[in-house]
């Protein structure tokens, strides 16, 4: 068993953490000792949720990107905020702090049971999640402007039920919104990327799993005065099917990247190119992109590019000594790059990954003094491919100063100064830029 | 021999449509008389849920249009509500919305297309709301409390409507594709109830939560939008299936495009091997994926040669030379971490040694057989030799007879495929 304690590094997730437990102090303090008799009313209700909240995170989604998200385990946090009749059970006519307590509680014990198989809990990441339940808790329980809070009227029935309903999709909204925003904020600061660019990876990356998130929780409120507890599974099932469907479009974009993975592989099984040569440079163009703030979707087109960036080569009548394109005469260099493009335009859907192959040899100067437009993933690819030939893809402080010196002397010409930049942030700690939570391996 | 073949296959290809247009017609006229049949005998609320499902249902016809992510990925909402129109309008009303939302299938599909899906969907509709009612299901805009209550009067009934619905749906599509391309029923109906099978129970129980919000909630309409979200990733990430399909054969013509790069004399070459054996093992009744590994095969027998010096591979010819003879056993290497590959590598890795006199027959599979001499057919007649020389189609098939691909079956499965190629390619 393996207890791996909370992190929390930087302004950022200490700030979080620090919010988290505020909300949680808040919940206990605002309550003192009625809870105890709260809990006990509504004892079978407040289980169920904390169950529900506690599978829901057990059971994560890994996105292509890399971020993990628990929609089960959001939407049933949203539903116990929600949620005012219960058929057969007693109204759940709580405060807002026994509610952030109820979810604070299946979190927790998530986290430990993660904790105890062995996972890296993200401490921040949970109180980051907790501060966006608190949220909505707050603003449908104690937000009442009028004296008549949405709860209130959700259970009043002075409304139609569907002005009801949009009120709680929209403050799921508001809630959903708050955890995604600070999620991001430790994201960023994490990996040292722009806070922007993580936002918009939050909220660009299948969005409309966020949107059935949002809709499902109010959905387990509405339907529980007619049916129930059961409302909670029933309303979780369709979220639950795409599961599977999310995991699915993450085998898929795994597969395919293992195949253009393979088109790398035939340059080094020639003999053209050194063993794991296109794989390093994928690894650092992609990092180098994150710390350029460079969006999800062009990562990948990038990533393909920068794994086939030696494609060329295989036309060769004799390889280039070495394989590496640095020191290759600038002939040479364009033909190879014109010929690997040459080969990735026959698949449909590529284009893209071809032009970024295709302009990855153009100096930086002609960027500068001619106005040539030449994409910023090429002149990404062009530093971190230098950056791999100088090294030979060894992580020796020593030769990765001096390929960094190297590439220095060709700043402005060759490179372009703001992606050497990003290079030397990304080569100088190898968490930069990666993405789950996993430790960082050593190279 | 050709001009003759072809004649006789149009002919057929006639035959065959018009069994199929026979049977669609036959479908449509059975959906308006079993809708008109409920009509009478159950007869039809014109009521604001009726109007505002029928609304839905060209809703689901333009938000079918709406793609998400690429282009595959449409939506089908008129699952979903023909199956919740049986518990809210009943089995006259689901069947004039299931015949309505036919024809407002996916954008760019033929008129013949629409017509049968009305009516296979009136049908679904009609005889999704007698099992409704047979099991006991309460009609319209309930205010039914309680789980037992709702899972008795509604959700069991909605089961059984959901499973009859399926079973019309598979039984009318298998016998259409039956109709109209030949596949195997066997292979069909496996194909739907794992493709849509998943599909459908989904479809269950978000029809159960509109009928629940729409009625005993008191939502009415509104439910809808609660309901679409979560639809709308379900039908995001099944469209992601054929996204993959379409991924793994983008990246199969970048593996072809490095062969031919590598070995300009070979463009052209890797196709043409694939349709061929493809096309033989279509003729001797192989099953549907080991069709699809020996067409990959084809498509990739050659892939190894690009790890071998270009010099090499340019100037001497393929057959039979010692410097190349290691290039199957390479191309398994560079494909073995692929999954979706690994159905393909016997053939590729052997694929040589069905020409190799010492090797026994048995000793090899059927694909790598069929690619060895689909393979040698077309080098000898089409690429040939470095120097250009190339050999007639008699004295091809003259040559292979000595090898172990060269038995009886497979040489006459290899001329069916050439008359069958020359009869695509003639007008």
């Amino acid at each position: 068993m393996r207890t791996v304690l909370p992190r929390a590094h930087g302004a950022r997730s200490w700030g979080v953490l620090a919010l988290g437990l505020l909300v949680l102090a808040g919940g206990l303090y605002a309550n003192g000792t009625s809870l105890v008799d709260q809990l006990v009313d509504h004892w079978l209700t407040v289980v169920v949720f904390v169950a529900a909240i506690t599978i829901g995170e057990l059971f994560r989604l890994r996105m292509p990107s890399g971020r993990e998200a628990a929609p089960l385990a959001s939407a049933s946090a949203l539903g116990v905020v929600f949620l005012g009749l219960v058929y057969g059970e007693p109204t759940f006519d709580v405060a807002a702090g026994p509610v952030v307590l109820v979810v604070a509680t299946g979190l927790l014990l998530a986290a430990l049971v993660r904790g105890a198989r062995g996972a890296t809990v993200w401490l921040d990441q949970v109180s980051a999640r907790l501060v966006g339940v608190a949220v909505a808790a707050w603003l449908t329980r104690a937000f009442a402007p009028d004296g008549v809070s949405l709860w209130d009227l959700g259970v009043g029935g002075s409304v139609s039920p569907w002005v009801v309903a949009i009120g709680m999709v929209a403050v799921a909204g508001v809630g959903i919104g708050v955890e995604l925003v600070l999620s991001a904020a430790l994201r960023s600061e994490r990996q040292h990327t722009p806070w922007l660019a993580a936002l918009r990876d939050e909220f660009g990356e299948v969005t409309p799993l966020t949107a059935a998130v949002v809709v499902s929780g109010p959905m387990v409120a509405l339907m529980a005065p007619v049916l129930g507890l059961l409302s909670l599974p029933v309303a979780l099932f369709p979220l639950a099917i795409t599961y599977v469907a999310v995991g699915r479009y993450a085998q898929n974009r795994l597969t395919y990247r293992q195949t253009i993975a393979t088109l790398s592989h035939l340059t080094e099984h020639g003999g053209y190119t050194s063993t794991g040569h296109a794989e390093r440079v994928a690894d650092l163009s992609v990092r180098i992109g994150r710390v350029l703030g460079i969006s999800h979707r062009d990562l990948r087109d990038i990533e393909y590019a920068a794994l086939l960036h030696d494609l060329g080569q295989i036309a060769l009548i004799e390889p280039i000594p070495g394989g590496s394109t640095v020191l290759a005469a600038p002939s040479d260099q364009r033909d190879i790059a014109d010929e690997g493009a040459r080969i990735i335009r026959h698949a449909k859907g590529l284009e893209v990954v071809a032009d970024y192959v295709e302009a990855q040899t153009i100096p930086y100067r002609q960027v500068r003094e001619l106005g040539e437009e030449v994409p910023v993933a090429s002149r990404i690819i062009k530093v971190a491919n230098a950056f791999d030939d100088l090294t030979g893809g060894s992580d020796d402080p020593v030769q990765v100063r001096a390929a960094n010196e190297r590439i220095h002397l060709g700043l402005g010409y060759q490179y372009d100064p703001e992606v050497v930049e990003a290079a030397a942030v990304a080569t100088s700690d190898t968490a930069v830029g990666r993405v789950g939570e996993a430790e960082p391996v050593a190279r | 021999m050709t001009a003759e073949a072809s004649r006789a296959e149009r002919r057929a290809l006639r035959r065959v449509a018009n069994a199929t247009n026979i049977y669609i017609g036959i479908v449509a006229a059975l959906g308006v008389l079993l809708t008109a049949a409920a009509i009478r005998l159950d007869g039809l609320v014109l009521n604001a849920t009726f109007g505002v499902l029928l609304l839905l249902t060209v809703l689901a016809w333009w938000l079918g249009s709406v793609s998400l992510v690429g282009s595959r990925v449409t939506l089908s909402f008129t699952g979903i509500v023909i199956l919740a129109a049986v518990a809210l309008v009943g089995p006259a009303g689901a069947g004039i919305i299931g015949m309505v939302s036919g024809p407002f299938q996916a954008v760019g599909v033929r008129l013949r297309t629409r017509v049968f899906n009305s009516g296979m969907f009136a049908l679904m509709g009609v005889a999704g709301g007698a099992a409704y009612i047979g099991a006991g299901g309460v009609l319209g805009e309930t205010t039914l409390m309680g789980s037992w209550q709702i899972i008795r009067l509604i959700g069991l009934p909605l089961v059984m409507a959901d499973v009859v619905q399926f079973a019309v749906n598979l039984v009318l599509l298998t016998v259409v594709v039956r109709l109209a391309s030949g596949f195997s029923m066997r292979e069909q109906v496996w194909r739907i109830l794992t493709s849509a099978g998943p599909a459908h129970l989904g479809y269950g129980v978000i029809a159960f939560i509109m009928v629940v919000l729409w009625g005993s909630a008191g939502l009415g309409w509104a439910s809808i939008f609660l309901i679409l979200p979560p639809l709308l990733v379900a039908q995001w990430a099944y469209g992601q299936y054929s996204e993959e399909l379409k991924g793994h054969e983008r990246a199969l013509d970048v593996l072809v495009a490095a062969v031919e790069a590598k070995a300009p004399h070979l463009v052209g070459h890797s196709g043409r091997v694939a349709e061929l054996s493809a096309s033989m093992a279509q003729h001797l009744g192989l099953r549907a994926q080991l069709i699809a590994d020996v067409r990959v095969a084809g498509m990739l027998h050659d892939l190894g040669l690009t790890t071998l010096p270009t010099g090499l591979v340019r100037n001497t010819g393929v057959i039979g030379d010692r410097g190349l003879q290691s290039y199957p056993a390479r191309g398994v290497q560079l494909l073995r971490g692929l999954n979706f590959l690994s159905g393909a590598l016997d053939a590729i890795g052997h694929h040589r040694e069905a020409l190799s006199p010492t090797t026994r027959p048995d000793q090899l599979s059927v694909p790598a057989l069929l690619v060895g001499l689909a393979d040698e057919y077309d080098l000898l007649t089409e690429v040939g030799t470095p120097d250009g020389a190339r050999v007639e189609r008699e004295a091809a098939l003259q040559l292979l007879k000595g090898s172990p691909a060269g038995r009886e079956d497979l040489l006459s499965a290899l001329e069916n495929a050439l008359a069958r190629r020359a009869g695509a390619a003639s007008p």
